[in-house]
C-alpha cells in the first residue's frame, strides 16, 4: 500500500516557513504539511507524549528542520530523530541560513540527508525548494520499520 | 626601603671598616713603639745595675789593693806584693770602664772626676809605700800610711762612691718605673686595641647581617612582585582573549541572525515581483479587451501611458529593494567570512615563500596580462607559518596591485623580502594609481575604501588581510603617494608558533 508521505516543517520563522510552503505546492507537489514554529511542540508531536517516538510508527515522514530554533538547536532534534528506531528512517533536511562547511559536516554526520541553506537570493532558493519539492515527488519513502 | 637608606647603610659600612682598619694599624704602631720604649727602658735600668756594680767592683778593687799594701808593710811577702799589683793593675781598667759608663750623665761624670783623682792620689801612695817597703824604710812607709789615713782619702773615695751608688740606685728606681709604665701601656693599648677590633668586628656582623637580610626580604618581595605580575598578565591576557571571543560570537550571531529576516525579505520580494507582473499583465490584459472580441490568452501584453508608468516605477523600487539586500547581503557574509577566518585556527609549517609566491601570480596572470603589468618576484625569505593565511595576504595585495594600476600606464609590480632579527619583511609595491596619505589609515577598515570607486569591491580585503598579519604576529603599514604607486610592508615572524598570538583558540 502507499501510503501519503507527510512534511513536518520545524521552521520558527514564519515568512521563512511560508516561503517555503508556497514553494513546495508550486513545484506541485501536495501532500500534507504541518508545520511547528518551536522545537518543544515538534518534539511532541514527532516523540508523543512519552518520547519514544511510536505514536509515529508506520508513518511516513519527511522533516524539514531549521537549525536555529528559540527553544533549542535543531541539531539536537536531528540526533534525537536518528537515534529513534521508529524515525531515524525519515529523510531530514536541514534547512538553514548558515553555509559554515563545520556546521554542515555536522549535520551530515548526525545522518541528514539533504542540507540546504538558505540563500537570500531569491531566484536560487526558489529552485532549490522546487529541486526538493520534485525530490519529493519522486522519492519513495521508505516505509517506518512495522 | 629607600635608595637613601641603602645608601647610608652602605656609607656606615664603609667606615666602620675603615675604623676597623685604622684601629688596627693604630694598635700596631703603637705596639711597636711601645715595645720598643719597654726594651730601651729595660736597657736602661740594666745599665743602671751594671754601673752600680761597676762602683762595688772598683771599691772592692781599692780596698784589696789597700789590704794587699798593708800586708806587705807588716811581713815584706812578696805574694803581697803581687796581690797589691794585681789590684793596682785591675783598678784603671775598672776606672776607665765606670767613666764609659756613666758618660751620659753630667752629676755622675763629675762625681768620677772627684773620684779619678782620690783614686789617683791614693795610688800614688799606695806606690810609694810600696817602695818604702822595698827599700827597707820601714818607718817611713808606717809614717806614710798615718799620713794617708789622718789625708782620709780612704774614705772621701768611700764617699764619693757612695754618692754614685746614690745616684744610680735613684736612676734605677727612676728607669723601673718607666719601663714598668712602658709595658704596662703597650699591654693596655695592645688590650684595648683588640677590644675595639672585636667590637668593631661585631658591629660589622650585625650590619652585614641585617643587610643581608634586608636583601633576603627585599628578594622576597620581587618574587612576589614577579609572581604576580605574571599572575596579572595572565588574568588580563585571559580577559583580552574573553572579549575577543565574545566579539567574534557577538559579529557570528549578529551576522547570522540578521540573514534570517533577510531572507524573508528577499523572499516576499521577490514574490511581490512575481505578483506585481501578474497584477500588470491583468491590468493589460483588461485594457486591451476588445469590447467584442475575447481576451488576448498570453504573451506579453505591451502597457500604455500612465499604466506602463506604474508599471516602471513599481520595477525601479523593487530592483533598488532587491540590489540593497543583495549589498546587505555581502556585506553580512563579508562579516560571517571574518569572524570564521578569525576563529580558525594556523597550522604552521614549513613554506616556500617564492613557490607560493609564484603560485598565486600564475593565478593572476590573465588579469595581469589584461593590464599589461608585469610581476616581478625577487628571491624571497621562508618561513614557518598558515599556509592558507599566508596565501590570502599575498593574494589579496597582489592582487590589489594589479587592480589599482593607472590606466594607460604599464604596470610593474615588484615582490621583495628580507629578513631581520628573527622577521621577514615583505614588500609589494606597484607603479600605480597610489593611494592618497589621508587615506592610509581608511583602508584598513572593513567596508571603507579609497580613490575613484571604479572597481567592483567591498573594503574588505586590507582589513582581512591586516587581521591575518596580526594574527600572525606581524605587523603590516603603507607608504604611498597619489599617482606614484603604492608599497605594502609585512613584517612577520620567521616561525609562527601559538604563543605568538592567541593561543586562546
Amino acid at each position: 500500500m502507499t501510503q501519503p508521505v507527510s512534511i513536518i516543517m520545524i521552521e520558527d520563522d514564519e515568512g521563512h516557513a511560508r516561503l517555503i510552503e508556497r514553494n513546495i505546492r508550486r513545484s506541485g507537489v501536495n501532500n500534507e504539511i504541518i508545520s511547528f514554529a518551536n522545537g518543544t511542540d515538534a518534539v511532541k508531536h514527532l516523540f508523543g507524549a512519552d518520547g519514544s517516538g511510536l505514536v509515529q510508527k508506520g508513518n511516513a515522514l519527511l522533516i524539514l528542520l531549521d537549525l536555529n530554533l528559540p527553544d533549542m538547536t535543531g541539531i539536537d532534534i536531528l540526533k534525537q530523530i536518528k537515534e529513534n528506531k521508529y524515525l531515524k528512517a525519515s529523510p531530514v533536511v536541514v534547512l538553514t541560513t548558515t553555509d559554515d562547511s563545520q556546521e554542515i559536516k555536522r549535520c551530515y554526520e548526525l545522518g541528514c540527508n539533504v542540507y540546504i541553506t538558505k540563500p537570500v537570493n531569491y531566484e536560487n532558493f526558489a529552485n532549490a525548494i522546487r529541486q526538493l519539492g520534485l525530490f519529493f515527488s519522486v522519492i519513495q519513502v521508505p516505509p517506518a520499520t512495522p | 626601603m629607600t635608595a637613601e637608606w641603602q645608601r647610608r647603610r652602605a656609607f656606615w659600612q664603609i667606615l666602620l671598616i675603615a675604623a676597623g682598619l685604622l684601629v688596627l694599624t693604630v694598635i700596631s704602631a703603637g705596639s711597636v713603639y711601645l715595645v720598643n720604649k719597654a726594651r730601651d727602658d729595660s736597657k736602661w735600668v740594666v745599665h743602671t745595675i751594671e754601673a752600680e756594680n761597676q762602683i762595688n767592683a772598683l771599691l772592692l778593687e781599692i780596698r784589696r789593693a789597700e789590704s794587699a799594701t798593708r800586708g806587705y808593710l807588716l811581713t815584706q811577702g812578696a805574694d803581697f806584693k803581687a796581690d797589691h799589683d794585681k789590684a793596682v793593675a785591675a783598678i784603671i781598667p775598672a776606672l776607665d770602664r765606670l767613666t764609659r759608663l756613666t758618660g751620659d750623665n753630667p752629676a755622675q761624670r763629675e762625681s768620677i772626676e772627684k773620684l779619678s783623682a782620690a783614686i789617683e792620689t791614693r795610688l800614688g801612695q799606695f806606690a810609694r809605700e810600696v817602695d818604702f817597703v822595698q827599700q827597707g824604710q820601714l818607718d817611713k812607709a808606717t809614717a806614710l800610711v798615718r799620713e794617708a789615713a789622718s789625708a782620709d782619702t780612704t774614705a772621701e773615695i768611700g764617699k764619693v762612691a757612695a754618692v754614685m751608688i746614690q745616684e744610680e740606685e735613684r736612676l734605677f728606681r727612676l728607669r723601673t718605673v718607666n719601663s714598668d709604665r712602658s709595658q704596662t701601656l703597650a699591654a693596655s693599648m695592645t688590650g684595648i686595641g683588640s677590644g675595639l677590633v672585636v667590637l668593631l668586628a661585631l658591629i660589622s656582623t650585625w650590619l652585614v647581617r641585617r643587610s643581608a637580610g634586608a636583601r633576603d626580604e627585599a628578594e622576597a618581595r620581587l618574587r612576589d612582585a614577579n609572581v604576580n605580575l605574571e599572575a596579572v598578565v595572565d588574568e588580563r591576557t585571559a580577559d583580552l582573549r574573553e572579549a575577543n571571543n565574545e566579539i567574534q560570537r557577538f559579529a557570528y550571531i549578529v551576522s547570522h541572525d540578521l540573514r534570517s529576516p533577510l531572507v524573508n525579505i528577499m523572499g516576499f520580494t521577490s514574490e511581490l515581483e512575481e505578483l506585481g507582473g501578474d497584477i500588470f499583465r491583468r491590468i493589460g490584459g483588461l485594457t486591451h479587451v476588445p469590447a467584442d472580441g475575447p481576451p488576448p490568452s498570453t504573451g506579453e501584453i505591451a502597457l500604455e501611458g500612465p499604466d506602463k508608468q506604474l508599471s516602471a516605477d513599481f520595477s525601479e523600487a523593487l530592483g533598488f529593494i532587491k540590489s540593497s539586500i543583495a549589498k546587505m547581503d555581502r556585506l553580512i557574509s563579508a562579516i560571517l567570512n571574518l569572524t570564521r577566518e578569525g576563529r580558525r585556527e594556523f597550522q604552521p609549517e614549513k613554506i616556500d615563500t617564492s613557490e607560493l609566491i609564484e603560485a598565486i601570480v600564475s593565478t593572476l596572470a590573465h588579469q595581469a596580462a589584461e593590464a599589461q603589468a608585469e610581476i616581478h618576484i625577487a628571491p624571497l625569505p621562508d618561513l614557518v607559518s598558515d599556509r592558507l593565511a599566508l596565501e590570502q595576504i599575498f593574494s589579496n595585495l597582489i592582487d590589489n596591485a594589479v587592480k589599482y594600476l593607472k590606466p594607460g600606464t604599464p604596470g610593474e609590480i615588484r615582490i621583495r623580502g628580507r629578513t631581520k632579527l628573527g622577521y621577514a619583511i615583505f614588500e609589494i609595491s606597484d607603479n600605480g594609481r597610489g593611494i592618497d596619505p589621508k587615506d592610509h589609515q581608511r583602508i584598513f577598515d572593513l567596508f571603507r575604501r579609497a580613490g575613484t570607486q571604479d572597481k567592483p569591491g567591498q573594503g574588505i580585503g586590507l582589513a582581512h588581510v591586516r587581521a591575518l598579519v596580526r594574527r600572525l604576529g606581524g605587523t603590516m603599514s603603507v607608504s604611498s603617494e597619489l599617482n606614484t604607486g603604492s608599497t605594502f610592508t609585512i613584517t612577520l615572524p620567521i616561525t609562527w608558533n601559538t604563543s605568538n598570538r592567541n593561543a586562546d583558540q
